[in-house]
């Protein structure tokens, strides 16, 4: 029996081989992204979530973060139980709230509506500097700009900008006005794709939204020690805190997936008809092939091939069909999830650095790995009719 | 036990303001018509809570865009919350009714250009904006159609070709006694019609199935009765249509190429 019998029946059909191939190639690019899509929203949350090493977040009672308007109260009072803590490095405030930009005259509507932070600039866990120079700590007329808000504002690093707050409509004025002068520009990680927004010191932002006095934020971001317990810290401060939120990274992961589970889910049943699609291809293509060669079979078994010998070369047609069907199936994949990814990415409200398919060497690894297993399995029927194919009546009926 | 004590500190429970509780907060709550709360703005105000009698419990109305967020829901009057928060005279927003003729979007552009601390829309404007959402999800499984649909497509062609192989014998015999290729074809064409036929129903019945166990799951998931997969007339049309000129482009395709292989050739002697 020539070594490669099984494989040389490939070449001998190279349509049907290729339309297998094909079909294979579909079936394993679709699970691949289905296992990209269900690991990497989480991946990608968390390393979103992990950008500046801040691993603990403190939010007003059952909210999670920018989730509703809801603020923490006396935050001076917060910072300090959490500066108390051992195991905490840093803590960062942040307000985030709705605030008016006014243009230089010339450009139609004065007044742009943007998303104002306040923040603390030796804690800052919100942006990554693009152009002029950072907030100093003290700095209270210092701007921070998006893109998006530099453009609508018409304003760039150097130039004055005044930001409006608590606008009364009924008395059709402001009860806060001030002038910033643009530090930089900043790309701020949470934003969605085109938000406009800016960031002051944190008492500059208090004051243009709330009254005088009003020591609130959005959100405290934590940072623990190098090696610290993250479980243990977060119970511990939920514990001091039973006022507010404790959420660290792992929860607000938890958060997330259950927001996101129908694509879980999705991805679980896409994934499952992909490997039936595989299995049914594989086991149709060997069973018929077996089918047409029974009397090619009979004549090897005739002349002493052991069963065992029969089984192995169709078994090997199969992972050899799915292997390479596989790799095609694994370089389609990439290129589609990049696709899937661009139409999932421009939902409204999604941090614009966030990735629904992502990337992973065991994503990879376990798509094709998958992949080949079923192909192989899908091989076992054709493989056993053809081991035990009836030698003297299939020679009978192939003489007549 | 804590509702009970408040009563009794609060005295008649009729003075009470009230409030309808949604379903899914009276059952997380453990509410009931009649029961009394205490509502605060906030958890750390223990001195701003206001006592009051929950009057109605009642089902929303299914909303795709709230149910991700799985938030206890009630409603108060208006006065009543704006007290409660110490913001009177406040609203986050409100509907204006226009008189019949008039254009919603020049009306808000107007008021647009009054308009000093609030903005206004059409209603056309943002049901286009909260339903972004919904927009986005569709594109994605119209991208997985396009996907399942091209695995399809080579699936069944690679199932015609192998069941159209099949017949090599046949079609050989048929060649042999004079039966011409166009016949053939056409015989050949007409069982994968026929496949495809069979398929679609099968598959319609089993789209109809699977439609069915996931609006069950979902609707039992996220408690509502919003349906998550319809099966209309015009999916099925499409969706038969497809399967059919797949089916069929494939027969053919297959059943050219044999009927263009020389007998001799089909019958294992070419």
């Amino acid at each position: 029996m020539p070594p490669f019998w099984g494989l040389r029946n490939l070449l001998r059909h190279p349509l049907r081989s290729a339309l297998s191939v094909a079909g294979i190639a579909v079936a394993a690019a679709m699970l691949l992204d289905m296992v990209m899509l269900s690991g990497g929203m989480d991946r990608s949350f968390e390393r979103l979530l992990l950008m500046r090493g801040f691993q603990v977040r403190v939010t007003p009672k059952g909210t999670l973060p920018f989730d509703t308007e809801a603020t923490l109260p006396h935050l001076a009072a917060l910072l300090a139980t959490l500066r108390r803590d051992p195991d905490v490095v840093a803590v960062g405030p942040v307000l985030g709230t709705s605030v008016y930009g006014r243009r230089p005259s010339g450009h139609g509507d004065t007044l742009v509506t943007l998303v104002g932070y306040g923040i603390d600039p030796s804690a800052q866990t919100l942006y990554a500097l693009l152009s002029g120079r950072d907030l100093a700590p003290a700095d209270s007329v210092g701007l921070l700009l998006s893109a998006p808000a530099a453009k609508r504002l018409g304003a760039a690093v150097g130039d004055t900008v005044s930001l409006v707050g608590r606008l009364d409509p009924q008395m059709a004025e402001a009860a806060a006005v001030r002038r910033f002068v643009v530090r930089g520009t900043v790309r701020w990680l949470y934003d969605y794709r085109g938000q406009p927004s800016v960031g002051t010191l944190l008492p500059l932002m208090q004051q243009l939204a709330r009254d005088q006095g009003e020591d609130r934020a959005s959100v405290v971001m934590v940072k623990l020690r190098d090696g610290a317990p993250m479980r243990t810290v977060t119970r511990r401060l939920r514990a001091q805190l039973p006022n507010a939120e404790v959420n660290d990274v792992a929860d607000l992961v938890a958060h997330f997936r259950e927001r996101l589970v129908y694509f879980r889910q999705l991805a679980l049943i896409l994934g499952t008809v992909s490997l039936l699609v595989t299995v049914l291809l594989v086991a149709t293509l060997l069973t018929i092939t077996v089918n047409e060669r029974l009397p090619e079979i009979a004549t090897l078994r005739a002349i002493g091939v052991p069963s065992r010998r029969v089984l192995q070369q169709v078994l090997l047609e199969g992972t050899v069909l799915t292997l390479v069907g596989g790799t095609v199936g694994l370089v389609l994949g990439l290129v589609t999830a990049r696709y899937l990814d661009a139409i999932l990415t421009s939902f409204p409200g999604l941090p614009a650095a966030f990735s629904f398919f992502v990337p992973r060497v065991d994503a990879i690894a376990v798509s094709g790995t998958v992949v080949l297993l079923t192909g192989a399995l899908a091989g076992l029927y054709p493989a056993w009719l053809a081991a035990r194919a009836p030698i003297a009546a299939t020679l009978r009926a192939e003489a007549t | 036990m804590i509702a009970l004590l408040l009563q009794l500190a609060a005295g008649p429970v009729a003075r009470l303001p009230e409030v309808a509780l949604e379903r899914r907060t009276a059952a997380a709550l453990d509410l009931t018509v009649g029961d009394t709360v205490r509502l605060g703005p906030s958890s750390d105000a223990p001195a701003a809570t206001r006592l009051v009698r929950v009057a109605a419990v009642y089902e929303p109305a299914a909303d795709p865009s709230a149910i991700l967020r799985r938030e206890l829901r009630l409603r108060l009057h208006l006065p009543d919350l704006a007290q409660l928060l110490g913001a009177d005279d406040r609203v986050d927003r409100f509907g204006l009714g226009l008189e019949p003729g008039v254009d919603p979007d020049s009306a808000a552009e107007r008021l647009n250009r009054l308009a000093f601390g609030y903005r206004a829309y059409p209603s056309a404007a943002i049901a286009a904006e909260s339903s972004q959402t919904f927009l986005v999800v569709s594109r994605f499984h119209r991208a997985i159609a396009v996907i399942s649909t091209v695995a399809s497509a080579v699936f069944l062609l690679c199932i015609m070709l192998l069941k159209v192989e099949e017949r090599r014998l046949d079609a050989a015999v048929m060649r042999f006694v004079g039966v011409r290729r166009r016949t053939i074809f056409g015989a050949l064409l007409l069982e994968a019609g026929l496949i495809a036929a069979f398929g679609s129903l099968l598959g319609t019945g089993f789209a109809w199935l699977a439609g069915a166990a996931t609006n069950a799951y979902y609707q039992r998931y996220f408690e509502t009765h919003l349906i998550f997969s319809l099966i209309t007339p015009r999916i099925v049309l499409f969706s038969v249509a497809l399967s059919l000129v797949l089916g069929l482009g494939a027969g053919a395709l297959a059943a050219l190429r044999l009927v263009r292989t020389r007998p001799l050739v089909l019958w294992g002697r070419g």
